[in-house]
């Protein structure tokens, strides 16, 4: 009888120990992303991405070939205080990486969480530059910058001979805000001028005002820029078309979208920035041909391509740091340079833990995009955040 | 012709119609009276259909209990409401053309609004107003047109003589006769209580949501009950 | 002087869209004491009628045809389903059931049709503007003046000439009475919900006109213009309604035009301030909504 719970008791631990050593070669990462709400057009996509690559890492032995992932997924309903209380509840059920919305305010909460705790943390596609600043040393962005997308604009603005541009922008967000004023820092530091600025509500839709004041302008502008999205970008773009006004307009990624190729010839001749452009052969086209398999829709959108390329992200710092230990995690993501990703290579050495990585410029054509160039912004040129 | 029996309407927890039955025979005009709160207008509400209440209530034979006052004017009873609520910023064109579009259409509805206009030609002179501009009684008038463009066999009347002048009063006793002469049956809850007695076959006093008291036009006047409750001499 | 009349040519096509919406939510409140908060959806309800006409390629007209039919039938189905059972609920429990209609449709709306915007191209040539030498006109703003006063008469004839117009407005006053009349409450309320779904239709190909896309959240902006246009003009009064949306359109267009730089940020609170004042000056609203005797 003794015996018997001897074995026994031998044969518990025996697994157990077995489990746990399993168990050491699995991590979670939590995502607390908005899979619901105003930020789900951009974190719904992204997550499709990432999980995709997730998958496929998992199949090759997992994260630096050792270190099966599992995802704790939570909807933080584009809500703050959900997002909070979803990473908390995430680091509670100690989670290793940690992932979050694309937008500032979130993400600087749920870095505020996480940061303590010793948890690397990434923002899906937050493109604010201070992000990481706000949080401290465990929180990175993974998508272009908005000074990075300011200044690859007014370079090429320079470029295009254009004097006077007219900035139009909005108080209610900080991309709205800030990468049309990153812009003008950089476009008059190259020798332009800003003749103007102009301020609208997000949501307002009715731009006849604005536009208005703009054809009153003398001379008219060489350019006009703006980091508005949807709704009111096509918004503006019809009624200044439609007022009769043909300066050629810049705008940022929050425009590559089908929409904006939607609005008919009025949209030929924007430019705007983006993450990464799918040209024929590239990396981006390949994956975009192979998410369609998988899905069997297109990706809509970029998002799901920065999404995807997070993993491989992380797979390269685990790689370096030879294990998923938050303090070694963290300092070989801050130390990756030229990682190759998707939309081409990104580095963390050097950067305030925003990446400094390839944009792309396209123009809009006859209702559809194409390549203008696609560039590392020196990080001389880019304005402090 | 209209037989209630056990009617119980309950607001709440108050209780205002306490298990009546009364019964109104075809062509006669009966009254219903009381002071207020005794539960008059919950009866006639509670016939129309207009409030839920338990208890028996038919009307030539077929049970009405549970049915939606949209149903019960479509059987033929017609409620003028107390307080005449006119729809004031309708036209007395448009109050009347409500009054019967349920009911009837085309030529007919035009026949039957004809027929109101000639039974009350101050509402032919006052067509194109807006109902919410008339004078009370010209109000009463065109309420009662209004009921009796569904035409029903039995109009319940809340109160018609209320606030008016003592010659508007006069005629809408006159018209309550003169409806009756013409085959209407008549509920008619009534404050002053000595003109309805005079023109009611039967009545019945009603007091705290019950029948205390009940019989023929004259034995109420007789009756002491009401000489000091109702009657002032 | 040009540019005067240009922004008050703006100001009424702004204006009339606001009225459209703040109609809609009116010919509800006045019969059924609901402020319907899912108004919104019913517009990218539209939004989409009209993406999947164009995307199953039908010509313009019939996707213009789809919003109205796609608003109208998804204000009768809410009715139906979500407000005809709370019917007997207070004026608070219908306000949330609108706001729980709302955002079930919004999750519906992001995860089964898609989280991104759709794009909803119109055709080219409702882009342009129309140059009549001293002063020019876009054809959005044009169209969006004529379907508004096309619209506004049509709803006065069906209010004054059909017996269900009659039959709403007679419901907005004594809706007791109306039934006492032998007209069927359930219908009266149906027609006022297809009524307001149809005018969210319109509101929403105007809008749509404007910005070229529709997404899950598109309602929510012009809800909230349509309250506070509902509110200013007296809640529950549709000539109020009217007035209300093109006060509201006038003051925004007017702020926003001849504001001074610095203070352009703060154009709503300016907006907002504004009507405050106007409610401090009429309480009730612009043209209140006559005060019915019982309720």
């Amino acid at each position: 009888m003794k015996s018997f719970r001897i074995a026994a008791l031998a044969g518990v631990m025996a697994f157990t120990a077995f489990s746990s050593s399993a168990m050491a070669e699995d991590i979670t990462i939590g995502l607390a992303t908005a899979q619901t709400g105003g930020l789900a057009f951009a974190d719904q996509p992204s997550l499709a991405g990432f999980k995709m690559a997730i998958d496929e890492i998992n199949a090759n032995g997992g994260l630096g070939g050792k270190y099966k992932v599992t995802l704790d997924v939570k909807d933080t309903r584009t809500d703050t205080a959900a997002t909070v209380q979803a990473a908390q509840e995430l680091v509670a059920a100690g989670v290793k990486i940690m992932i979050t919305p694309c937008d500032a305010d979130p993400s600087i909460a749920a870095g505020q969480i996480s940061q303590p705790a010793q948890i690397p943390t990434l923002t899906f596609c937050g493109t604010t530059p201070t992000i990481p600043d706000a949080v401290g040393d465990y929180m990175f962005g993974t998508y272009p910058a908005d000074n990075g997308q300011a200044t690859l604009l007014a370079e090429y603005a320079i470029g295009k001979g254009y004097k006077n541009a007219y900035i139009l922008k909005s108080p209610d967000s900080a991309y709205t805000l800030r990468l049309p004023e990153y812009f003008s820092e950089v476009f008059t530091k190259k020798g332009g001028t800003v003749q103007g600025e102009g301020t609208y509500t997000m949501g307002q839709q009715d731009f006849a005002a604005e536009v208005t004041k703009i054809k009153a302008l003398s001379p008219q502008p060489d350019v006009i820029m703006t980091a508005a999205y949807e709704p009111d970008f096509p918004a503006f773009l019809k009624q200044l078309r439609g007022a009769g006004i043909t300066a050629p307009v810049l705008g940022s990624d929050g425009i590559d979208s089908p929409t904006t190729t939607g609005l008919g010839a009025i949209a030929d001749g924007i430019v705007h920035t983006t993450a990464g452009f799918p040209v024929e052969g590239s990396k981006l086209a390949a994956f975009y041909e192979k998410f369609k398999a998988a899905t069997g829709a297109a990706p809509e959108t970029v998002y799901v391509a920065t999404g995807y390329e997070i993993p491989y992200i992380l797979d390269a710092a685990v790689k370096a740091a030879g294990s998923v230990d938050g303090p070694a995690l963290r300092d070989a993501l801050a130390n990756l340079k030229d990682v190759e990703v998707l939309t081409g290579k990104v580095t963390y050495a050097g950067t305030n833990r925003m990446p400094s990585r390839d944009i792309t410029l396209v123009e809009i054509e006859g209702g559809a995009r194409k390549l203008l160039l696609t560039a590392t912004p020196a990080p001389a040129d880019v304005p402090k955040p | 012709m209209l037989e209630v029996s056990g009617l119980k309407v309950k607001y709440g927890e108050v209780e205002a119609v306490k298990g009546i039955s009364l019964s109104v025979p075809r062509g006669s005009i009966v009254v219903l009276l009381g002071a207020n709160g005794a539960g008059k207008s919950s009866t006639l509400n509670a016939i129309a259909g207009l409030v839920p209440a338990t208890g028996k209530v038919t009307f030539e034979g077929e049970l009405l209990s549970g049915q939606p006052a949209e149903d019960i004017v479509r059987r033929g009873i017609s409620l003028t409401p107390e307080g005449r609520r006119v729809f004031p910023s309708l036209t007395v064109a448009e109050n009347l053309h409500l009054g019967g579009a349920a009911h009837a259409a085309g030529e007919v509805l035009k026949g039957r609004i004809e027929a109101e206009l000639e039974r009350f030609p101050i509402l032919r002179e006052r067509y194109h107003q807006k109902a919410g501009l008339l004078s009370g009684g010209e109000q009463q008038m065109l309420a009662i047109a209004r009921s009796l463009m569904a035409a029903p066999r039995l109009l319940l009347l809340d109160e018609p003589s209320l606030g008016l002048a003592p010659l508007i009063v006069d005629k809408v006793f006159d018209l309550i006769t003169d409806l009756r002469s013409k085959g209407l049956t008549i509920l008619l809850v009534e404050q002053n209580a000595e003109r309805a007695l005079e023109v009611s076959d039967h009545g019945f006093v009603l007091q705290s949501g019950q029948v205390v008291l009940q019989g023929t036009g004259p034995e109420l006047v007789r009756s002491d009950l009401v000489k000091q409750a109702y009657l002032s001499e | 002087m040009d540019i005067f009349l240009q922004q008050i040519i703006n100001a009424i096509s702004l204006g009339g869209i606001y009225a459209l919406l703040a109609l809609g939510l009116a010919v509800v409140f006045s019969i059924v004491s609901l402020i319907n908060f899912a108004h919104g959806e019913l517009m990218t309800v539209a939004g989409y009628g009209m993406f999947f006409a164009i995307a199953v390629s039908l010509p313009f007209p019939f996707a213009l045809a789809a919003a109205v039919i796609f608003a109208c039938a998804a204000a009768l189905l809410t009715e139906r389903f979500a407000f005809r059972p709370m019917r007997k609920a207070d004026m608070t429990g219908l306000l949330l059931t609108s706001f729980a209609v709302s955002a079930i449709l919004r999750v519906l709306f992001q995860n089964g049709i898609s989280a991104r915007s759709k794009a909803v191209p119109l055709p080219a040539e409702l882009s342009g503007a129309i140059d009549l030498g001293f002063f020019h006109i876009g054809i959005v703003p044009l169209l969006s003046i004529v379907t508004t006063a096309l619209s506004l008469w049509a709803l006065t004839l069906f209010l004054r000439r059909t017996t269900l117009g009659k039959a709403m407005r007679a419901a907005a006053e004594d809706f007791q009475v109306l039934r006492l009349m032998g007209i069927k409450a359930n219908r009266v309320i149906a027609v006022a919900f297809a009524v307001s779904g149809v005018l969210a239709g319109v509101a929403a190909v105007l809008w749509i006109a404007q910005r070229g896309s529709v997404d899950p959240l598109m309602g929510f902006v012009p809800v909230l213009k349509a309250f506070v246009a509902a509110v200013i003009g007296g809640l529950g009064s549709l000539s109020g309604a009217v007035a209300g949306g093109f006060a509201l359109g006038i003051l925004e267009v007017l702020f926003q035009a001849f504001l001074p730089e610095a203070a352009l940020p703060f154009r709503d609170a300016f907006v907002l301030g504004f009507v405050i004042l106007i409610l401090i000056w009429r309480p009730d609203g612009l043209i209140p909504a006559p005060v019915s005797r019982r309720s």
